[in-house]
């Protein structure tokens, strides 16, 4: 698996395209549930908030479907920083954001932190 | 060399600049000049200003006041335009042209992310010695009102094709630098 993450606009989706190969893209960034059958990933954030406001945990809910997305591509907002959020919900979606995030990476093969539109490999090597 | 500076607030972009500058002017024997981009609002700016001149005191830098209208400088006659421009900041520029003052209430222009963004890339492609700093502001939730998450979109926008521009990306963490570019 491949996680691209960074912060909002940075142009994730935009660095998969320009150095992956890939056809289908589900986008989650509004809440939707993955569908494993695309091979990226995208907006996982999203989905994410929505489990928080469920009260369900997204890190359980990738644990128990790894066979699913092990060959994807998943893409994934960084929210870690900035002040602890007001909100309950918001604050409870940032906490289970970045557990979810720390498992994909170390699940990961490799990961790329995207910057301003470049991409850079944290972990791992760039794969096709 | 067009040169890209972003990086969280507060965390030495500005003074990392003013060294790269400073460097590529004496060694191409150009002009130093630094773009202000602030309108003051309050006696707050105003004393942020005083600050920053300050800092550049003795630099050797000769100030181009533009808080809009970036390539405005490319037809100012009294302006080398081989030489070395230091652009602090993208982000007071983009604030100045997206939320303009008429008569003393600020009007929002849709049209200001586009021509911003055509506009750096212009001097950038037209001076070939500037040092662009822009602001990280993109890390958090993003918990904001819509015309400042227009905002956060429009420069995250002129930022990537500045990197996409630039000879040199630079990310500034307290005071240090990591190259991207």
């Amino acid at each position: 698996m491949i996680l691209i993450f960074g912060g909002a606009y940075q142009g994730k989706l935009e660095y998969a395209r320009e150095n992956h190969r890939f056809e289908t893209v589900c986008d989650c960034s509004q809440g939707k549930e993955p569908d494993f059958h695309a091979d990226v990933i995208y907006g996982i954030e999203g989905f994410v908030m929505e489990c928080a406001k469920a009260g369900v945990s997204a890190k359980e809910y990738f644990e128990s479907r790894e066979g699913l997305w092990k060959d994807k591509i998943l893409i994934i907002t960084d929210t870690s920083q900035g002040v602890v959020p007001i909100d309950k919900t918001v604050r409870a979606f940032r906490e289970m954001n970045g557990r979810t995030m720390m498992y994909l990476a170390e699940k990961a093969d490799c990961v790329v932190r995207v910057f301003c539109g470049i991409g850079k490999v944290i972990k791992g090597e760039k794969e096709q | 060399m067009n040169i890209f500076i972003s990086g969280g607030c507060k965390n030495g972009k500005s003074y990392y600049a003013q060294k790269r500058a400073k460097e590529m002017a004496e060694s191409l024997q150009k002009p130093l000049y630094y773009i202000a981009t602030m309108i003051p609002r309050d006696e707050e700016d105003r004393a942020r200003i005083r600050r920053h001149l300050a800092e550049r005191d003795g630099w050797g830098f000769e100030t181009i006041e533009q808080p809009t209208n970036l390539t405005a400088i490319l037809e100012n006659p009294s302006v080398d335009k081989e030489g070395v421009f230091l652009l602090d900041s993208v982000t007071a520029i983009m604030e100045n042209e997206l939320f303009r003052q008429e008569a003393g209430e600020f009007v929002y222009d849709e049209t200001a992310p586009g021509r911003v963004r055509r506009d750096m890339e212009a001097f950038a492609k037209a001076t070939g010695n500037t040092v662009f700093v822009s602001d990280g502001i993109y890390g958090d939730l993003g918990e904001y009102s819509d015309s400042t998450e227009e905002y956060r979109k429009a420069l995250a926008a002129a930022d990537r094709t500045l990197a996409r521009t630039c000879d040199q990306v630079v990310e500034i963490t307290y005071g240090i630098e990591e190259r991207w570019k």
